[in-house]
């Protein structure tokens, strides 16, 4: 039935747009002559700027390819990324960015930025675990680069770098009031403006949003067969209360951005424990600030940026572990952690090109990231028993803070310096080299290299040979950690590392067809986990390799003037080397097609396919293996409707498909986590 | 509010009957009032309703005529299906004595109307038989402003080569040679009417070009850059022998000609504006022909000037748009 109606509109839609298209075609062509295609036109109209090329295999996105998915959420968006799968953690559903089979519960080997500053906690390295992302609307484009990056970026740039950019004045332009509603109860509001305001440009937004989350049925968790009373089947939690505002003014070289962003109500996704949580709870804030000022001739052939950025992290986290009625806790296993964190920046770079031939970038900075206060309530101690821990219970909940928490405040202060030269030593020959050393106060120091050897093939086709070699330094977790013996911290690590040689080709075959082709291999030493001790309990340790390989094949087709198609492959194989088995979780194989039809004037259609496939379960797990899912998305969108009005609706995960991102080994949960159903959105925006 | 110049259209009845310092008083209001009615004289602007992201390019013509033309501009978007008697009729309701149609579509709408003086804009080329009359800006770029980036780019250029259809650009051919000339530059044209003879005539170039000193010119011309095998074959050749291309066609650069012209929109908008407006002031219905676009901006291959030895790093801050950008 569902064929049958995807038939019938598209049947309609064809018929429309027979009709309409009649008389476009001759402007588009005049039109074309000065311009190129569409993507030119949008560049060339100065509605969309081109995007600076990254030194990497990188993939950018747009905030037009944002709406015209139909997206609500920056994860929905990076899915779409070749070489990267967002799977999830059990931990409130938080995002795993799997990017080239590198996948771990926490994911701090993936840099997150926003506007090219760490969003990164230091107690996991990762983003914190009610950050909820940066709202779509507000984003002006999302690049990407897999592949090590730290001998540019430092810490955490080791399976890839995700930088969003957020709309400045000259994006948004104008008065932007807009409302998105849907499945789950979710809705939001926001609106932006973009404008000048006694000689700055101003860029301003603000948002408010809610949703219940979808609420799958996790059929059984960890409790399930045990004496011990469970809530499954239930559903998963993934309501949340969501408010982003933020500012961005621009005058001369100065610019000032300060964001803040608060997500309260958060669900506890399948429980922290494994086990269903739905009364847990999660609060984070996000307050952020920095100034930059840039003179791209500063004085002949030199441009400098100085920048002084600060983040505040607010998170507090109300968790029921076990439900009421676990023995000696009417009330349920409870534990609070909350934790307080600042990081304060300061870098200084440079590009000089008065060199012939030659490229130069250097640059230093300093930063502190401070996790100056954590608070900690809770109800139970865990007490050793043959082959593990128990909880047993306080009597009432009482504040360990002082006493035993989790953790204790801790700072490290890290400084880096590094210098990169593109140097022309022959005729379409580049070769790049480039280094960079971070020393923390903590562990010591580390550099990291790249070299990027670049030909110039033919008109249409660039070939690069790139290595590098990044670092992820040891988290306050995995350093620090205190009186929980299932995740104990060890201040005698070092660094986990990656080394990376790709080869990368970007051929344009045609004026319409774009194609990409790149090869990978990697190799990660101390890599940090938390490795169990004769006593049972878990200590984090640099243990274990891995090494993996694979490709990524990208298309875009520009099929006419109103049919585009792109999509990518992504393959890889990854293994871990003590055990000579797969290093689990990751899709082996991962395809996104997707096509954007503009049937009539003003209006679009989008189709998304996302193909997940063959993931290995870890070598302690022995449940079957987790079945490969697809989805099928579809937006359609009216542009200038009325004038002013602009509308989409999205119907995400067509087909219904039974869709599940593997729960960690042993699988205590042991149905996966179950993604959102069939959902629909609707989208209606409002330039004043 | 127009009304008033036709109601004075014979106050000179009074310099018999009354004294001659009345007869000057008159004739100054009349001359006073005639003219703030041509100042307030609305100025329609025709344009294609179509959708994004072309849709943008006109919105910013627009934004750029009423930039200089101020509140009298009277906006019209019209569909491809719209109905043409409708406009016309609204347009004579508004006393519309001055129309720019932009676009095809805009031209189309307005054009079997000639009551009113019409500037164009926003169209590629107007066949000879229909430009009599019209006052045309295409967005083919000026050769001159082509030439003299070309010599700010690669100095010791002296002649440039171009293969074109005459039945497109002939206007433009006769505009060329006057602009290479006062360049210091030859042009080298050659004509060719269909896809078969634009290849020969690009051998012609390939076997007698010098890369150190000569350039390849592509003009907006479907039949002699025709982008499925032409473009390929030509690019692909010039990087090979290292001549340099540059193009009135903004596309072209990111697929690796040298450097390209294309439109600023808001100053194309206020140059048309300023046609219009002084057709309005002069009261003659214009009729200025084809007119190449001088509101241009640069986009330039920094890849391209790399492989062809030119140093440009001292010129990057004056283009609009690199590729790929640095």
């Amino acid at each position: 039935m569902n064929r049958a109606i995807v038939r019938a509109v598209a049947a309609a839609l064809a018929v429309a747009w027979a009709g309409a298209c009649a008389g476009q075609g001759d402007e588009e062509e005049d039109l074309a002559l000065a311009y190129g295609d569409k993507s030119f036109v949008t560049i060339a109209s100065g509605v969309r700027q081109p995007v600076a090329r990254a030194p990497s295999v990188a993939t950018v996105i747009t905030a037009e390819d944002i709406e015209a998915i139909g997206a609500a959420d920056q994860d929905e968006v990076l899915e779409t990324v070749p070489g990267l799968h967002v799977a999830r953690s059990g931990v409130g559903y938080n995002p795993i960015y799997t990017i080239r089979g590198i996948h771990t519960q926490y994911n701090p080997q993936v840099l997150m930025l926003v506007n090219g500053i760490p969003v990164t906690s230091a107690f996991t390295g990762a983003r914190s675990q009610v950050w909820g992302g940066v709202p779509v609307e507000n984003i002006a484009r999302i690049e990407v680069i897999r592949g090590p990056g730290s001998a540019l970026y430092g810490a955490d740039a080791f399976s890839g770098v995700i930088n969003i950019i957020t709309k400045t004045a000259a994006d948004i332009n104008g008065t932007q009031i807009g409302v998105r509603a849907g499945s789950f109860k979710s809705r939001d509001a926001w609106v932006q403006h973009g404008g000048t305001w006694g000689g700055f440009d101003v860029a301003a937004y603000l948002r408010v949003g809610a949703t219940d989350g979808q609420r799958q049925i996790i059929a059984a968790d960890a409790l399930s067969g045990t004496p011990f009373p469970s809530l499954a089947p239930g559903p998963v939690n993934l309501g949340r209360d969501a408010i982003d505002a933020r500012l961005d003014l621009a005058h001369d070289k100065w610019r000032l951005r300060a964001g803040y962003q608060q997500r309260d109500n958060g669900g506890t996704g399948a429980g922290v424990a494994s086990a269903l949580d739905p009364k847990g709870h999660g609060y984070g804030e996000h307050i952020s600030t920095d100034l930059t000022w840039q003179d791209a001739n500063f004085v002949r052939d030199l441009d400098v940026t100085a920048q002084a950025s600060y983040l505040h992290i607010t998170e507090q986290s109300d968790l029921t572990l076990y439900p009421p009625g676990f023995p000696g806790f009417p009330d349920g296993v409870i534990g609070n952690p909350y934790k307080w964190e600042r990081h304060l920046r300061f870098n200084l770079s440079a590009a000089y090109s008065g060199l012939q031939s030659h490229k130069l970038r250097f640059g230093a900075g300093t930063q502190n990231d401070d996790l100056y206060r954590t608070k900690e309530t809770k109800n139970y101690a865990l007490v050793p028993i043959p082959g593990g821990f128990f909880p047993a219970p306080l009597g009432a909940v009482v504040d360990v803070s002082d006493s035993a928490p989790f953790l204790r405040p801790h700072s490290r202060t890290v400084s880096h310096a590094y210098v990169q030269d593109e140097w022309a030593f022959a005729q379409d020959w580049y070769l790049t080299a480039g280094v960079r050393r971070d020393q923390y106060s903590d562990f010591g120091g580390t550099t990291n290299p790249r070299l990027a050897l670049v030909w110039e093939t033919a008109y249409n086709l660039t070939s690069k040979l790139l290595y590098g070699r990044a670092f992820r330094p040891p988290s306050f977790a995995e350093l620090y950690n205190i009186n929980n013996p299932v995740a104990l911290g060890n201040p005698n690590l070092k660094p986990e590392t990656n080394e990376s040689v790709e080869l990368a080709f970007a051929w344009q075959a045609a004026s319409t067809l774009q194609a990409n082709l790149n090869l990978f291999r990697y190799r990660m030493k101390d890599i940090l986990r938390f490795v169990q001790n004769p006593d049972a309990s878990f200590t984090a340790q640099n243990a274990g390799r891995q090494n993996g390989q694979g490709l990524e094949v990208e298309l875009v087709w520009e099929a006419s003037r109103s049919l585009r198609l792109s999509g990518n492959y992504a393959q890889q194989r990854s293994i871990d080397e003590a055990t000579g088995l797969d290093s689990s979780n990751a899709p082996r194989h991962h395809v996104y097609a997707r096509a954007d039809w503009r049937f009539m004037p003003g209006w679009t259609l989008n189709t998304q396919v996302n193909h997940v496939a063959d993931r290995r379960r870890e070598p302690s797990d022995t449940r079957p293996a987790i079945p490969d899912y697809h989805t099928v998305d579809l937006t359609l969108r009216k542009q200038k409707w009325k004038d002013d009005w602009d509308f989409a609706f999205t119907v995400r995960n067509l087909f219904d498909a039974d869709a599940r991102e593997p729960s960690p080994a042993p699988g205590l949960i042991p149905g996966d986590l179950p993604l959102a159903p069939r959902e629909w959105r609707f989208e209606l925006r409002h330039q004043l | 509010m127009h009304c008033p110049m036709f109601s004075l259209a014979t106050p000179s009845s009074h310099a018999e009957s009354g004294g001659r310092l009345v007869a000057v008083l008159l004739g100054i209001v009349l001359l006073v009032t005639a003219a703030l009615a041509q100042a307030e004289a609305p100025i329609a602007v025709v344009y294609p309703d179509i959708g994004e992201p072309y849709r943008a390019i006109f919105e910013k013509i627009v934004e750029g005529i009423e930039d200089r033309a101020g509140p009298r501009v009277v906006k019209y978007a019209v569909k491809s299906s719209a109905d043409i008697a409708e406009l016309k009729t609204d347009l004579r309701r508004q006393d519309a004595r001055v129309v720019i149609a932009l676009g095809r579509q805009g031209m189309k709408a307005v054009a079997p109307d000639r009551s009113m003086a019409m500037v164009v804009g926003g169209v590629s080329t107007v066949p000879e038989s229909e430009v009599r009359g019209l006052s045309v800006i295409s967005l083919s770029p000026d050769p001159s402003l082509l030439f003299s980036r070309l010599k700010a780019l690669m100095p010791a250029a002296k002649r440039v080569f171009v293969v074109y259809d005459p039945r497109n650009n002939a206007w433009l051919m006769r505009l060329a040679k006057e602009a290479a000339r006062a360049q210091g530059l030859e042009l080298v044209a050659y004509e060719a009417q269909d896809l078969r003879g634009a290849m020969q005539q690009y051998q012609t170039v390939f076997a007698t070009a010098d890369s150190r000193t000569d350039a390849l010119w592509l003009p907006q011309d479907t039949t002699t850059v025709e982008e499925g095998s032409v473009l390929p074959l030509v690019l692909q050749e010039s990087w090979n022998r290292s001549l340099a291309i540059f193009s009135s066609s903004f596309g072209h650069v990111r697929r690796g000609v040298l450097f390209a012209l294309y439109p600023d929109n808001v100053e194309l908008g206020k140059s048309l504006a300023g046609l219009a407006l002084g057709i309005l002031a002069s009261g003659n219905h214009g009729g200025g022909g084809m007119m190449p676009l001088r509101d241009v901006r640069i986009a330039v291959n920094l890849r391209t000037a790399q492989h062809l030895g030119l140093d440009l790093r001292r010129q990057q801050r004056g283009f609009d748009l690199v590729f790929p950008e640095p």
